[in-house]
């Protein structure tokens, strides 16, 4: 029989053993007199990203005494969500896990307070982003630090070609890939200019489409909730569905769905890239995969392609929001060299070094990290076309179910009722009021204790 | 031949039982039974798993608009999918036993092959078959001057397409316990009914179906069940949508539980059906081995 | 007398045709509804990946060329062939570790009775009610505590709990349907009950031994779930989760790859059991069981 103290050891030592595929470089073991750490983070599907980031911690651990063993969990199938489900319960696992969006409220039970860590990121490296303190301050503590890696904010990818032969819109004058932007022009371009454009497209045979279904691109709607005030929960926690500003945005949808094609309703995460790259589509809500790949597999198309603002509703300008962090499980062995871990990734040089493994996907939630890098200016063909995906404007990104309290909002995000709710008015033509209730009745649920 | 007291006691029968039982039994109270009533007890508990609130989690489920959604869709899936897996297992079974021994095997391998491929990858093309894009049965549809389906996006193509592919999947299991059974009546019984006139229904109904009584009812049991609890062929295809319109008690469990971090709710979902079944099974299969232990 | 038997005799014969037609009919429509997603997977894996991507171009035959790059990448870019040599060491282990456990139960419970083996029998079949989705968190921590984590042995040990409950049925049923008098003729012979099991039930039985085979070999080959929760080094992976997870980048996916993967991965359990069905199907048409 094991004790519960020693069987992380031997199976520490068992995936050491076991595990053949760490990267090569022949670290040799120095002495670890701080310990060691190891870490579940989440797998970068860019190629290379991954060792880049295990270079930079091994690197870290070698100089600091620390031995470092790293997994890289995809997100596949949910694997990485199981792993942290599992490893939270049975409090066994790894030191330091990765938490996209809501982790960070699941599973703050498990999770170490980080309040000095991040303070002390703050405080040498300027603010956060506004969304990430909504997802991992909870409860009056910091329950996640921001990842280096990972975290990414849904642009419009469109072909600007399209749009300037069919809706007479030069996206390339409009969102130029240099600081001097029109303020009166990107003033004009709303939600309502944005629908014309969509019309236009849409008989010119080549729509705009975006998923309405339930899936984690869907957080394009909540965006768009957003700018239009419409509040699904308000930051009190009372359930404000049956209001003005959501029926104005689902009659918007319900015009700008006759635009659009009808299979969004059954899209996954992948089929909007598929939808632009095969030269059906003209517009989507993408980070910089699609155009990634376009290179890959269309280079004709990539060409044309073209990263720019969100449109801007009543309310404000919001994009949807995909941030990362690292959380410190509190059943943790080496607690405080996984902080100084954590204080290490928000460094300038480290973050530099995985936005450009990263090829540009990645955003860093320190504000003053995303406006220096120069990774986005130079990515091409063609020239330009990730110089606005970070958000260079007024846009402000947002989290899914804000501002309901993130225990609310997670629920509203993995529970899909945004995306729901839309669909059956445009898909399933339920009138406003059924399909208001029905999800004032979800929301009951999502309510629960 | 030792004589020892203790060698005889070890002899008896019922020990000898109990012991040749024993790998069994203990794999499944440590890996089964004690995993199951934990899953029980965590039904049971509230959403931050503080405190104990019985059946409340279950009360909580009966008021939920999705989740009775969730019953009938579970209930019509189950009893289409696993009637047509029966047809097409019994229809496949019976050709393949018609035509000369020969020839048999080709057929039987060509046959097999749906449920050899793992679940995980099959489905992934069948996904890639139905997909709003790139589907190729669309591609031939329009080619044919029909119009593309939309497989997935709509709810009625949506549940047809996951019955299909796991009637696709499943078949062939039932097409191997029927021949197996088929292959078991002696040749002579039917050879006696032809001498006597019957025709080929009443060889089936006199002859074929009572004699694979037991198999019949096992097999469908066990499919019921099995299908269920379905979750790879949803969670790959439509992952619940459009519109919860293909959600089974193990995906939209996954959803409530696993996904949304509420894993009491999400193990009260997974326990709902199994008093039901677990009634239904225990009611057919007292039945199959009463038969059994008649021979 | 004469006409009455040529009567019958013509009409076996044409009802013979009429049977074989409506059999082949049947069989090449299940064949061509089997085999067509398989088809279009071999394809798919044997297109330029630009091929796959274009618009318009026939899915259902390759026109710009075959190419081996998908499997060549399968094997050389990634831990494919680790993969493989992981889910046949696990399947190998559960299939030996299921037989053992199933035939020694389904002996005791089919012939020796004690208390409870009524109740036992019938109730292993409700060990699957319980969806793996549910079970894998209590047995998460019984697999931590046991150090067994993120290694392919965790499988050999949790893989037997989808087998067992019917195979142990199967033969249940097989042995059941052996008549005593066999028993009491090797009683008499003065053979204990581990050689009657071994030198009578075992061969007598074999059809249902290889059908638990085959059983117990297609579960653990293809299992999912289970992997997906507990493993996460590639080096410990098995074929359907390692496929899965190495060819699916984010919202990326090597179609071409994938589909190479899928069929190698079907490969072995058609040529295993192209081999055992015989056995299965010669064994049951001696005679020696009877319904």
């Amino acid at each position: 029989m094991k004790k519960n103290n020693l069987h992380r050891r031997k199976f520490i030592k068992g995936l050491s053993a076991t595990s053949g595929y760490v990267i090569a470089a022949p670290y040799v073991k120095t002495s670890h007199s701080a310990g060691r750490l190891l870490l579940g983070l989440w797998d970068h599907w860019i190629p290379g990203a991954n060792d880049v980031l295990e270079n930079i911690i091994v690197a870290w651990g070698e100089k600091n005494g620390v031995e470092i063993k790293v997994d890289f969990i995809t997100s596949i199938g949910n694997k990485l969500l199981l792993t942290a489900q599992a490893e939270s319960r049975a409090k066994t696992g790894h030191d330091i896990f990765s938490q996209p969006t809501w982790y960070c409220s699941m599973f703050r039970h498990r999770l170490e307070p980080l309040d000095d860590v991040v303070e002390d990121i703050i405080s040498k490296h300027g603010p956060l982003l506004d969304s990430a303190k909504f997802y991992a301050h909870l409860d009056g503590h910091w329950r996640g630090s921001p990842a280096p890696t990972g975290s990414f904010f849904d642009s419009m990818v469109s072909r600007f070609d399209l749009f300037k032969e069919h809706a007479g819109i030069d996206l390339q004058t409009l969102f130029p890939a240099n600081e001097n932007r029109d303020a009166n022009l990107i003033n004009n371009w709303n939600w309502d200019t944005f629908l014309l454009a969509s019309e236009k497209l849409y008989k010119a045979g080549k729509p705009f489409g975006a998923t309405i279904g339930a899936t984690p691109d869907s957080r394009w709607l909540s965006a768009l909730f957003t700018s239009y005030g419409a509040e699904l929960v308000n930051k009190n926690g009372e359930i404000t569905v049956d209001s003005d500003e959501v029926r104005q945005v689902l009659e918007y949808m319900s015009k700008l769905t006759e635009f659009m094609p009808k299979s969004i309703y059954a899209w996954d995460d992948s089929s909007n890239n598929r939808w632009i790259i095969s030269g059906q589509g003209s517009a989507i809500f993408n980070p910089a995969s699609a155009w990634a790949v376009a290179k890959r597999d269309n280079p004709e198309i990539a060409n044309k392609l073209w990263h720019h603002d969100v449109p801007r509703g009543p309310k404000g300008r919001y994009r949807p929001d995909n941030s990362q962090f690292w959380g410190l499980w509190d059943f943790a062995e080496n607690k405080s060299a996984a902080k100084d871990l954590l204080r290490y990734m928000a460094e300038p040089n480290v973050i530099d070094a995985c936005i450009k493994a990263s090829q540009g996907y990645d955003i860093p939630l320190i504000i003053s990290h995303f406006n220096k890098n120069k990774t986005w200016e130079e990515a091409s063909p063609p020239d330009g076309v990730l110089y606005n995906y970070p958000m260079k404007g007024d846009e402000i990104p947002v989290a899914v179910g804000y501002p309901a309290p993130p225990e609310i909002a997670s629920q509203i995000t993995t529970q899909y009722v945004i995306a729901n709710l839309t669909a059956r008015v445009t898909a399933k033509g339920h009138s406003f009021k059924k399909a208001i209730s029905w999800a004032e009745n979800e929301l009951e649920g999502v309510m629960r204790r | 031949m030792k004589c020892s007291s203790l060698y005889l006691w070890l002899r008896q029968k019922p020990r000898i039982a109990f012991f040749m039982c024993l790998p069994l039994i203990l794999m499944v109270v440590c890996l089964i039974i004690y995993p199951f009533i934990y899953s029980i007890f965590l039904s049971m508990l509230n959403k931050a798993e503080t405190k104990f609130v019985g059946i409340g989690n279950y009360l909580f489920l009966f008021k939920r608009e999705t989740f009775w959604l969730v019953v009938q869709q579970s209930i019509f899936f189950a009893l289409v999918a696993v009637f047509f897996k029966a047809l097409i297992g019994f229809i496949a079974a019976h050709s393949i036993n018609a035509i000369p021994s020969k020839g048999q095997r080709k057929w039987r391998g060509m046959l097999l092959i749906p449920w050899v491929i793992p679940p995980a990858l099959s489905t992934l093309g069948w996904w890639w078959l139905f997909e709003p894009t790139y589907s190729a049965i669309n591609w031939f549809l329009v080619k044919i001057s029909l119009p593309a389906i939309p497989w997935l996006s709509e709810t009625f193509w949506a549940r047809f397409s996951i019955i299909l592919v796991n009637v696709w999947v499943g078949a062939p299991f039932f097409l191997i316990m029927y021949l197996a059974a088929l292959k078991s009546i002696p040749a002579d019984l039917y050879e006696a009914a032809s001498i006597d006139g019957a025709n080929y229904r009443q060889k089936l109904y006199y002859i074929t179906l009572p004699m694979m009584k037991n198999i019949i009812s096992i097999t469908i049991l066990f499919s019921i069940i099995v299908t269920f609890a379905n979750f790879d062929i949803v969670r790959v295809l439509t992952r619940g949508g459009p519109i919860d319109t293909t959600h089974l008690f193990a995906t939209y469990a996954f959803r409530v539980g696993i996904e949304s971090g509420d894993i009491p709710l999400g193990a009260a979902v997974s326990l709902f059906m199994f008093p039901i079944l677990g009634t239904l099974a225990f009611i057919i299969l007292r039945s199959v081995r009463k038969r059994a232990m008649e021979v | 007398m004469k006409n009455n038997i040529l009567n019958i005799k013509n009409s076996i014969h044409s009802n013979r045709r009429w049977a074989l037609i409506a059999a082949y009919s049947s069989l090449i429509i299940f064949v061509i509804f089997f085999l067509f997603p398989p088809y279009y997977m071999l394809i798919t894996s044997l297109k330029t990946n630009k091929e796959i991507a274009e618009m318009a171009s026939n899915p259902w035959i390759i026109e710009q060329g075959i190419t081996l790059k998908h499997y060549v990448y399968l094997f050389t870019e990634t831990p494919f062939l680790t993969f493989f040599k992981n889910t046949i060491i696990v399947t190998v282990c559960v299939v030996i570790i299921t037989m053992v456990i199933s035939v020694l139960a389904a002996y005791s419970l089919s012939r020796l009775k004690f208390w409870g083996s009524g109740v036992l029998a019938t109730g292993i079949f409700l060990t699957y009610l319980v969806p793996e989705t549910l079970l894998f968190i209590p047995l998460f921590k019984i697999v931590g505590w046991l150090g067994l984590l993120n290694s392919y042995w965790v499988l050999v040990l949790v893989y037997p709990t989808l087998s067992v409950p019917f195979c142990t049925w199967l033969m249940i049923g097989y042995f059941s349907s052996i008549p005593k008098e066999i028993d009491e003729a090797a009683l008499i012979d003065g053979a204990n009950h581990m050689q009657m099991l071994w030198k009578v039930f075992i061969p007598v039985a074999m059809p249902g031994l290889i059908a638990a085979t085959i059983f117990a070999f297609t579960v653990s080959w293809a299992g999912f779930l289970y992997p997906l929760a507990f493993i996460y080094s590639e080096s410990e992976m098995v074929l359907t989760v390692g496929t899965v997870t190495t060819l699916i980048k984010g919202d990326v996916f090597n179609w071409g790859s994938l589909m190479s993967g899928a069929l190698l991965a079907a490969a072995p359990p058609v040529i295993i059991y192209a081999f055992l069905m015989d056995y299965y199907i010669a064994g049951l048409t001696s005679g020696a069981t009877k319904g």
